[in-house]
C-alpha cells in the first residue's frame, strides 16, 4: 500500500517504531512460556525450544511457587487478578459517571463558576509519590487501609479530573441546541442529557473509559502501600516475583504480564472504531 | 377584537448581574396565521426573544400569552411551539424516521397514530424515501428537512425558525425558501422568522419587526417598512443598498427652505417638517437610492465624482463623493457613468424622508 500518503522512507520510519514499541511484548510473551532455565541464559535464546504453560501454572498453585525454594510470594496471583478486576473496573465506573455529569454540569450549565475545571485539575497537580505517605497515615486512621473501599476511593478520586476534563471536551463539542430541541419536544432536562447527549457522546465516553480502566489497572504506588495481604493488584503482584526474598522468577512474572495485557488489548479490539473517532475528537457532524 | 395568537408584553431580559440587557422592554403581538419576521443585526437579541418564547431562556420580566394565556414558567416541551435551529439540532444517532417521531414518542402517542404522522410530514417535505436511512449520513439541506420536519409533526401552535436557512448553500437555501413559502400556504401556521437576510424576510413574512441593541424599532408590514421606515436604523438596516442618510441641518437661504450640509444646499418644498420656524435644527434627510437618478444639464441636486460603479445585472449600483458625503443611487446599467466621472444627482423630493437629528426617529409628514 506504498502510496501517496504512505512513502517509502515514511514506511521506514513506521516500521522501525513498531519494532521498537512491540518489542518489549515479544520478550514479555516468550519468557511467559520458557523454561526456568532459559529465563536468563547467555546468550539469550529468542524463541523456547520447549515452550511450556508452566509458569502460568505457578502463578495460580502456591505448591508450585513453593517448589522453587522461595518464601516471598505467599500468595497465588489469584488474589491479585481478583483485587485488580474489581478495583480497576468499579473505580472506571464511578470515575465515568461521576465525570459524565460534571462534564455535563461544567460545559452546559458553568456549576461552580470559571475556575471549577481548573480545581478538579489541581487534584492531579502532586506526584502520587508525594502524596502517598500521608494518605497512609490518613487510611490508617480512618480504617481505610487494605481494604477495596479505600483503593477504589483512591482511584476514583485520582483519575475524575481525567475523565471530567476528557469528556468535557466531548460535551463542549456537541451543540446545546440539540438538547435544546429534545427539551422543546418535551424532555426535561436530565431526560434530554441521557437520551440525546450521552449516546452521541459515545465514542468519546468509550474512549475516556478505556483510558480511565488503563490507568486504574496499572497503578502501582497507591495499590503498594494502601495494602497488604487483604487486597492486591497484578502490578503488586508483579513486582513480588522479582524481589531479594523471592529471587527472579522471570518467567513467572512474564506470565502474569501476559494475562495482565489480555483485558486492554481485548477491550481496544473491541472498540477499536470509537476509539479511533473518540480519540480525535469531534463525534458529531455539524 | 379576536385576541392574538402570541402576545409579548414588555418583555425584558438581563443577563449577568444586570450588565447585559439582550431584551430591553418588547411589545409586539402576532395574528393566527400571520408570519412574522424578526430582522436585526446579530447581537440585537432576536435569538433571546425567541428562547423566551419557547421557553429555554425565563424573561427576567414581562409576559408571553398565546391566546391570552401567559406562557412564562411553563417548560418547553409543554407550550405547544415548535423552534428549528440554524444549525438544524438533528439527532445524528437515531434515523430520519426516529428523528421526526422523537416528539410524538415522548407524548406516548400510539405506534399506529405516530406512523401516520412521520409519514404524512414525510410527504410534505419529499422525504419519504430517505426515512431509513441515519440522519448521519444526510447533507445540509436534507438535515433542515428533518429539523423542520420534526418540529412540524407535534402539530406547534407557533413556529419560531431561528435562522433555518443560513447554514445552506446558495441554491439550496433559494429551493428551501420556496419549500417553506409553500408551506405557509399549505398549512397556514403562525410562525416568527429570525434571520439577518432582508430578501428572507421580505419574501417569506406579512410583517417585519426590526430589532436593534435589545429594543424593537419597528414593526410594519413587509410592503410599507421599506418606504416609511419609523426610524433611521430601520432606514440605515432595509434595503440594498439601504436609504442614504445625510445628516444636517433645517437652513434658509432668503426666501428659500432647504436642507444644508456644509456646501450642499438642497431646496425644499415647503411643509410642516419644512418650515422656517425649524430653521437651524438638526435633521436626518433619508434618500433612498432608487429614487435618485443622473441629472439632466440643469436639474442637479447635488455634483459629485463617481467612485464606485456595482453593476447589478439590469442595475447599476453608483456611489457618488459629494464632499463630505457619499450617496449610493441605483441605476440603469445601460446608463450608467464611468467610474472617476463628475455627474449630478437629483430625485423628486417629494420621495425624502425625514428624521429627528436628535432622537432619530421618522418626522411626520
Amino acid at each position: 500500500m506504498i502510496g501517496r500518503k504512505l512513502t517509502w522512507p515514511l514506511a521506514f520510519v513506521l516500521f522501525g517504531a513498531l519494532i521498537v514499541s512491540l518489542f518489549p511484548v515479544f520478550w514479555i510473551v516468550m519468557t511467559a512460556i520458557k523454561p526456568p532455565t532459559d529465563w536468563n541464559a547467555s546468550p539469550a535464546i529468542w524463541f523456547p525450544s520447549h515452550p511450556t504453560l508452566v509458569n502460568f501454572k505457578t502463578l495460580f498453585d502456591p505448591d508450585a511457587i513453593r517448589a522453587y525454594g522461595v518464601g516471598g510470594v505467599s500468595q497465588a496471583a489469584t488474589t491479585s487478578v481478583y483485587g485488580s478486576l474489581l478495583a480497576s473496573i468499579v473505580g472506571t465506573v464511578l470515575s465515568v459517571a461521576i465525570g459524565l455529569f460534571a462534564a455535563i454540569g461544567i460545559s452546559r450549565y458553568a456549576n461552580g463558576g470559571k475556575a471549577t475545571p481548573l480545581i478538579i485539575l489541581s487534584g492531579r497537580m502532586f506526584p502520587p509519590a508525594a502524596i502517598a505517605v500521608p494518605f497512609v497515615i490518613i487510611y490508617s486512621n480512618v480504617g481505610l487501609i487494605d481494604t477495596f473501599r479505600g483503593l477504589i476511593a483512591i482511584y476514583v478520586a485520582g483519575t475524575l479530573p481525567f475523565s471530567t476534563w476528557m469528556l468535557k471536551s466531548f460535551v463542549d463539542d456537541l451543540p446545546r441546541e440539540i438538547e435544546e430541541a429534545a427539551m422543546i419536544d418535551g424532555r426535561s432536562r436530565l431526560m434530554a442529557h441521557l437520551v440525546v447527549t450521552i449516546p452521541l457522546i459515545r465514542s468519546g465516553l468509550l474512549a475516556t473509559t478505556l483510558f480511565i480502566f488503563i490507568l486504574n489497572w496499572s497503578e502501582f504506588m497507591f495499590a503498594l502501600v494502601l495494602s497488604y495481604s487483604n487486597v492486591t493488584t497484578i502490578p503488586v503482584q508483579l513486582a513480588r516475583y522479582v524481589t531479594a526474598t523471592a529471587g527472579t522468577l522471570y518467567g513467572v512474572q512474564a506470565a502474569l504480564a501476559v494475562l495482565a495485557m489480555l483485558p486492554l488489548i481485548l477491550a481496544g479490539l473491541f472498540i477499536q472504531s470509537h476509539l479511533a473517532r473518540g480519540m480525535t475528537f469531534g463525534a458529531v457532524k455539524r | 377584537m379576536s385576541v392574538p395568537k402570541l402576545e409579548i408584553i414588555n418583555l425584558r431580559k438581563v443577563f449577568g448581574n444586570g450588565s447585559v440587557v439582550a431584551v430591553d422592554g418588547i411589545d409586539f403581538a402576532i395574528e393566527a396565521g400571520e408570519t412574522v419576521a424578526l430582522l436585526g443585526p446579530s447581537g440585537c437579541g432576536k435569538s433571546t426573544t425567541l428562547n423566551m418564547i419557547v421557553g429555554l431562556e425565563d424573561p427576567t420580566s414581562g409576559d408571553i400569552r398565546i391566546d391570552g394565556r401567559s406562557i412564562v414558567g411553563v417548560p418547553p416541551g409543554k407550550r405547544n411551539v415548535g423552534l428549528v435551529f440554524q444549525d438544524y439540532a438533528v439527532f445524528t444517532h437515531m434515523t430520519v424516521f426516529e428523528n421526526l417521531a422523537f416528539g410524538l414518542v415522548i407524548r406516548g402517542r400510539a405506534k399506529g397514530e405516530i406512523t401516520r404522522a412521520v409519514h404524512d410530514v414525510a410527504e410534505l417535505l419529499g422525504m419519504q424515501k430517505s426515512l431509513k436511512l441515519p440522519a448521519a449520513e444526510l447533507g445540509g439541506s436534507e438535515l433542515q428537512r428533518v429539523a423542520i420536519g420534526r418540529t412540524l409533526v407535534t402539530k406547534p401552535a407557533i413556529l419560531l425558525l431561528d435562522e433555518p436557512l443560513s447554514n445552506l448553500e446558495a441554491s439550496a437555501r433559494l429551493a428551501m425558501r420556496r419549500e417553506l413559502r409553500r408551506l405557509q400556504s399549505e398549512i397556514g401556521l403562525t410562525i416568527i422568522y429570525v434571520t439577518h437576510d432582508q430578501i428572507e424576510a421580505l419574501s417569506l413574512a406579512d410583517r417585519i419587526a426590526v430589532m436593534n441593541a435589545g429594543k424593537l424599532q419597528q414593526i410594519e408590514r413587509t410592503s410599507v417598512i421599506c418606504e416609511k421606515p419609523d426610524h433611521v436604523f430601520v432606514a440605515g438596516f432595509m434595503g440594498s443598498p439601504p436609504m442614504n442618510l445625510l445628516r444636517g441641518e433645517i437652513a434658509r437661504d432668503g426666501a428659500i427652505t432647504g436642507f444644508r450640509r456644509e456646501d450642499l444646499f438642497i431646496q425644499l418644498p415647503p411643509s410642516e417638517i419644512v418650515s422656517s420656524g425649524r430653521a437651524g435644527q438638526p435633521i436626518i434627510l433619508g434618500v433612498r437610492p432608487e429614487s435618485l437618478r443622473l441629472a439632466l444639464a440643469d436639474e442637479s441636486m447635488i455634483f459629485g465624482k463617481v467612485t464606485i460603479v456595482e453593476p447589478r445585472g439590469p442595475e447599476a449600483v453608483v456611489t457618488v463623493e459629494a464632499g463630505a458625503i457619499s450617496l449610493k443611487a441605483v441605476v440603469l446599467a445601460s446608463g450608467r457613468p464611468q467610474e472617476g466621472s463628475n455627474v449630478g444627482l437629483v430625485a423628486d423630493p417629494s420621495s425624502f424622508v425625514f428624521f429627528s437629528g436628535e432622537t432619530g426617529r421618522r418626522l411626520a409628514s
